[in-house]
């Protein structure tokens, strides 16, 4: 779901960097100096897993495929503001290094996948009762891919409209093309972001509770 | 900062993973496009000129796509840690 240059219409893609500076910068503030430094390998290392597993793409059929976003999967691991930085990072380096996503859309990438992903996926995840949190790793990861793609399918409607139709696509084709392939490519997310930290769980639960900065409303972040 | 040696397993873990995974990605998917390019593709939708030409790409057989997956991978590694340096802190008072 990386949205190359020139596809959309520069005033959506404007929108895009502006909502992704106040993040990021909001994301910065909390966590500057609050990140601990024994954090920072497992971050690296699932950072550079979910870049590698971007890559793979997995069919769905009908000629489409669909990749994994990991945005939920850093959320639940280390917390969404932790996990919002790794993804960032991640498409930040996926469009400069190799090309993949636009950099005039790279802030309507940022928001489509690391926003949406870490933070209504962790919200999700969070808002579900303990006894049922499996099925919330589900839910939580197929609903971020979902949400995401109505999001990218609303920016490529209002992209189509603003432009009299030079960039975009138009909504009749946009939203019910990008949620019946993505209701499809979130099952494949729900099902590896399940299997990793269950696995996780099992293997090395001290890892899944490694301290990562907590959004609270308070004037202070706490370790969570 | 010491690296955990219990984390050098899901490095080996990841790198396996990611050799064995590109093979059935080559077998199975490389052909296609991903939900987005199907979509514009329906659409009538085509990419535009980038406006920055990446130094690199994910490459269009096994072997380059193996070494810039691992490129691709300790670059994010590096920038994560480097990233956490400067928002990290050493001190560790707090309960966890």
């Amino acid at each position: 779901m990386h949205i190359p240059d020139g596809l959309m219409h520069p005033l959506i893609s404007l929108v895009g960097w502006i909502i992704a500076i106040i993040v990021i910068a909001l994301s910065v503030r909390i966590l500057n100096k609050k990140l601990p430094y024994r954090a920072l390998p497992l971050m690296a290392i699932i950072g550079g897993g979910i870049f590698v597993a971007q890559m793979i793409n997995f069919p769905i059929g009908a000629g489409t495929t669909g990749h994994l976003v990991g945005a939920t999967l850093a959320a639940i691991l280390l917390g969404p503001l932790s996990g919002f930085v790794i993804i960032v990072t991640i498409l930040i380096i996926q469009a400069l290094l190799f090309g993949d996503g636009g950099i005039t859309a790279l802030g309507l990438n940022i928001f489509n996948m690391a926003f949406i992903g870490c933070f209504l996926g962790w919200s999700v995840y969070k808002a579900v009762p303990e006894k049922y949190k499996k099925y919330g790793i589900l839910l939580a990861s197929w609903l971020t891919v979902f949400v995401g793609s109505f999001a990218c399918a609303a920016e490529l409607a209002g992209s189509f409209a603003i432009s009299g139709g030079a960039y975009g696509i138009t909504g009749v084709i946009a939203f019910p093309s990008m949620l019946i392939y993505h209701s499809l490519i979130g099952i494949g997310e729900a099902v590896i972001t399940f299997g990793v930290v269950s696995y996780i769980s099992k293997v090395s639960p001290d890892l899944i509770h490694v301290p990562t900065v907590a959004i609270r409303p308070r004037k202070e972040a706490v370790l969570e | 900062m010491k690296i955990n040696k219990r984390l050098l397993f899901p490095i080996f873990a990841i790198v396996v993973l990611f050799a064995v995974s590109l093979i059935f990605y080559f077998i199975f998917s490389a052909p296609y496009g991903d939900g987005l390019e199907k979509t514009m593709e329906e659409g009538g939708a085509e990419e535009g000129e980038p406006i920055f030409e990446a130094p690199l790409s994910y490459g269009e057989d096994y072997p380059t796509a193996f070494v810039m997956g691992l490129l691709g991978f300790l670059v994010v590694v590096g920038v994560v840690l480097l990233v956490g340096r400067i928002l990290g802190r050493k001190d560790e008072t707090h309960n966890d």
